[in-house]
């Protein structure tokens, strides 16, 4: 599959398109924020306080007076950044590690699959409370946390395509050139793992924007006054009879990133499996 | 919220348990959410003499016809119902129906009789003579006997049982029933805050003997226990024969809990329960706006503390602490984060509701940032400061913590904000450690509670790490003496001396915040909720 192919499998179907424009918006919202957010997101204003929806501020505002459409802008970044930077992380480790550590085999494959069995067992958001729990929360500990919770869910996806990778003749002849072992795994393999990889990624987004937002709201992800959309949902809780817009902008903006990041990957599944 | 999130409880209580060190930080922060009332001069004017038994403040709803109706009231879910051990606002406020204080501290304060009709106190302050309410019986039909003061007194000091009272009542060197219907206590040392020692939350009288004081619901109360549903409800009926006449109001009382505060105010809007004694303030200001439900607060000396540790640098420059003093504009906080409910603070836990000592002789500096640049300047910090703030995830705080950051940053401070989970924050002492902080502190009805145990040198909670020599001499006068007027000149400078140097900001005194529905008489709000007296509550 080419790469004009796959730019038009982003635009498929209308659900497809839909989900990839949404995301688009949103890409958007992150890279060009300080242009579009009227005011900094974190600046409060006392006489302006739970302001609802106006054209001065198009989502109202919140508690301390802060500005909610700039908020959504600026936290676009966060949760984006945040989320797309632990799958690439995470994808790059798994598929590292995934294709490496199957292709050897032996103990190795065995001592690191049941250690990674160990941390699947654990649900992914207890497993990522424990972790920052422990940490301390960050930005840093987040990327961190995501990559050690969705690093196992890769490495067994990639395991189970080179498992079956691993047998066939190519390799066989690659193994009889003498090949480097670098050759083998990154040259032969990961191509073939390729395609399943960027399944596997677009879902893996999907899941960590939903963990972001929600270590956002234990309170336990990224710190206030950052204007992180989970966090934002978090402290409008109490709130909610008061000002709940408050409460919908940004609940509203985690649904729709998420429908939008599903949308997207479904496509690009569908055009990847078809291909 | 967490809001979290705060109750505090009356001041003995917590002076006992800290002071012994044994009370965990959680427990006291269950308690110490609660808020104060009023100074307690009339009870320590009393100190020196004897104190007639002032009128009782709330006048129980009429009650001609004897208890009628029924009263529900919301509640978090208690733990711990032996009252030696109890300490959260649940938890009293049910003891305080089932069992009787010796003495009680009404809304403004003041030391109130309860089962002790009067007392006489010797010249020197050593001696309380207690006379007790007569013909009084426990639910099960015995009497109630001096013998039973004796006995409860003496478990709650016995150092061998371990109990967080046993430091509170360290000083009383002998308790003896003088006769049927009085009791003397001796002391080693003149407390002059004695009798409100006497009203701490687990000084509650059982009777003599009682073997398993968690679970026989045996007192004098107002109400006897009819079923206790763990982590369900309390189903309480009005005891016949009280002593005190015109109370119980209600013929039935049902306790029923919560285990989330927007719950319970669910509840009182869809009239499933009649009265909730504390909420976070955007609940409040829901109620404020909701017909056929009244919205009760009370200010009270419950504050929280944003506090520098001033034994290492860089809180150990002054120029620093006079930096962030000058950096707050304490007046935007209270706006903002209390939505004005409550007081504006000034620096020192001695606040406005303790009127006898409260002073603003001495000027707070108006805000003014570029000051504080300059004065971080010459402190050695030209390129301002750096400061890791941590803040537990409870009540308000996170809010002061972000408006602190934003009014902090004009004075070239920037502040990182860590909300951690109080078990976090108080956990393994981490409080008593980190150099900037916000700590949230209950209300007493004294302030002397404050000075001992966070202000002065070494104490248990000195969590700022402040000690200044001129600071623990006037607060050791203001402890021992029995000379009101020499207290009085001694807290105002240590309210002088907090706002020069001391390292602590309190931007407010928070408001108890309660709410009931209409057509409920007789409700008097106090500062620690779970002291609330339901039985002058009429329906």
């Amino acid at each position: 599959m080419n790469v004009q192919r796959l730019g038009r499998a982003f635009f498929a179907d209308p659900a497809t398109a839909a989900g990839t424009i949404i995301v688009t918006v949103f890409l958007a919202l992150a890279l060009f924020g300080p242009l579009i957010a009227p005011y900094s997101p974190t600046a409060q204003n006392a006489e302006l306080i739970r302001q609802p929806p106006s054209l001065s501020h198009p989502f109202g505002t919140d508690r301390l007076g802060r500005d909610l459409f700039s908020r959504i802008v600026y936290g676009a970044r966060d949760i984006l950044a945040l989320a797309g930077g632990g799958t690439v992380l995470a994808v790059i480790v798994g598929a590292f590690i995934g294709i490496s550590v199957t292709y050897l085999g032996g103990w190795l494959e065995e001592t690191v699959f049941r250690l990674f069995d160990g941390l699947l067992a654990l649900p992914a958001l207890l497993l990522a409370l424990i972790l920052l729990g422990a940490t301390g929360p960050s930005r840093a500990n987040v990327l961190l946390v995501m990559v050690v919770v969705y690093t196992p869910i890769v490495a067994r996806v990639v395991r189970s395509v080179v498992l079956t990778l691993k047998s066939r003749g190519f390799i066989e002849a690659a193994r009889m050139r003498n090949e480097r072992l670098g050759y083998i795994l990154w040259r032969e393999l990961l191509p073939l793992v390729a395609p399943t990889l960027a399944v596997e990624a677009a879902l893996r987004f999907s899941y960590a924007i939903f963990l972001v937002a929600s270590l956002g709201f234990l309170g336990v992800g990224v710190q206030p006054p950052s204007p992180d959309w989970g966090l934002m949902v978090l402290e409008a809780r109490n709130e909610f009879a008061l000002a709940p817009w408050s409460l919908y902008v940004p609940a509203a903006a985690i649904a729709l990133l998420v429908i939008g990041v599903n949308l997207m990957a479904e496509g690009v599944r569908r055009a990847i499996s078809d291909s | 919220m967490s809001q979290s999130d705060e109750q505090l409880h009356v001041l003995q209580m917590a002076r006992s348990e800290v002071l012994a060190g044994r009370m965990s930080r959680r427990a006291f922060l269950r308690l110490g959410l609660a808020l104060g009332l009023s100074a307690g001069a009339t009870a320590l004017a009393a100190c020196g003499g004897t104190a007639p038994a002032p009128a009782p403040t709330a006048a129980p709803a009429p009650a001609s016809s004897g208890p009628s109706g029924r009263l529900r009231v919301a509640s978090e879910i208690p733990v711990q119902l032996d009252p030696a051990f109890a300490s959260s606002d649940a938890e009293i406020l049910i003891l305080n129906h089932v069992y009787d204080y010796l003495v009680d501290i009404d809304a403004g304060n003041n030391v109130i009789p309860r089962l002790a009709r009067e007392w006489t106190i010797s010249d020197d302050g050593l001696r309380y003579r207690l006379t007790l309410a007569s013909g009084v019986t426990f639910h099960d039909g015995s009497p109630f006997t001096a013998a039973d003061v004796v006995w409860t007194f003496n478990r709650l000091r016995d150092p061998a049982l371990q109990l967080p009272t046993a430091d509170l009542y360290a000083n009383i060197a002998e308790i003896a029933a003088d006769g049927d219907s009085a009791v003397v206590f001796t002391l080693s040392a003149p407390n002059p805050f004695f009798l409100y020692d006497l009203s701490d939350n687990h000084a509650l009288i059982l009777r003599a003997g009682t073997a398993n004081p968690a679970t026989s619901f045996n007192g004098t109360g107002p109400f006897k226990v009819v079923e206790y549903r763990t982590e369900n409800r309390i189903d309480l009926a009005a005891n016949p024969a009280y002593f005190q006449t015109g109370k119980p109001a209600v013929a039935n009382l049902e306790i029923i809990f919560f285990a989330d505060q927007a719950a319970a105010v669910d509840a009182l809007r869809g009239g499933q329960v009649d009265l909730v004694l504390r909420m976070p303030t955007p609940l409040f200001q829901t109620l404020q706006q909701t017909a056929g439900i009244v919205a009760v607060q009370t200010p009270t000396n419950g504050f929280d503390l944003v506090r520098l540790r001033a034994d290492r640098e860089p809180g150990n420059k002054p120029e620093v602490i006079r930096a962030l003093k000058l950096a707050t504009d304490r007046q935007a906080i209270f706006r903002q984060v209390k939505a004005g409910l409550g007081a504006v603070g000034r620096d020192s836990p001695i606040g406005p509701l303790f009127s006898a000592y409260y002073s603003e002789a001495t000027p707070l500096p108006a805000r003014d940032p570029a000051a504080a640049r300059a004065l971080l300047a010459s402190a050695g910090y030209p390129d301002g400061l750096k400061l890791d703030l941590h803040v537990p995830d409870s009540g308000d705080r996170p809010d002061l913590a972000v408006v602190l950051k934003e009014q902090w940053a004009e004075a070239g401070i920037d502040i990182n904000v860590i909300v951690e989970p109080e078990s976090v924050y108080y956990g393994d002492n981490g409080w008593l450690e980190v150099d900037l902080g916000i700590t949230g502190w209950g209300s007493r009805p004294v302030p002397q509670f404050y000075l001992d145990v966070m202000l002065v040198s070494g104490a248990v909670w000195n969590e700022s790490h402040f000690s200044d020599a001129e600071f623990d001499a006037l607060a050791a006068t203001a402890r021992t003496t029995l000379d009101e007027a020499e207290r009085v000149r001694a807290y105002r400078e240590i309210q002088r001396i907090l706002i020069e140097r001391g390292p602590i900001i309190i931007p407010y005194f928070f408001a108890q915040l309660s709410a009931h529905r209409e057509g409920l008489r007789g409700y008097v709000a106090k500062a620690f909720p779970g002291r609330t007296d339901l039985a002058t509550i009429a329906v």
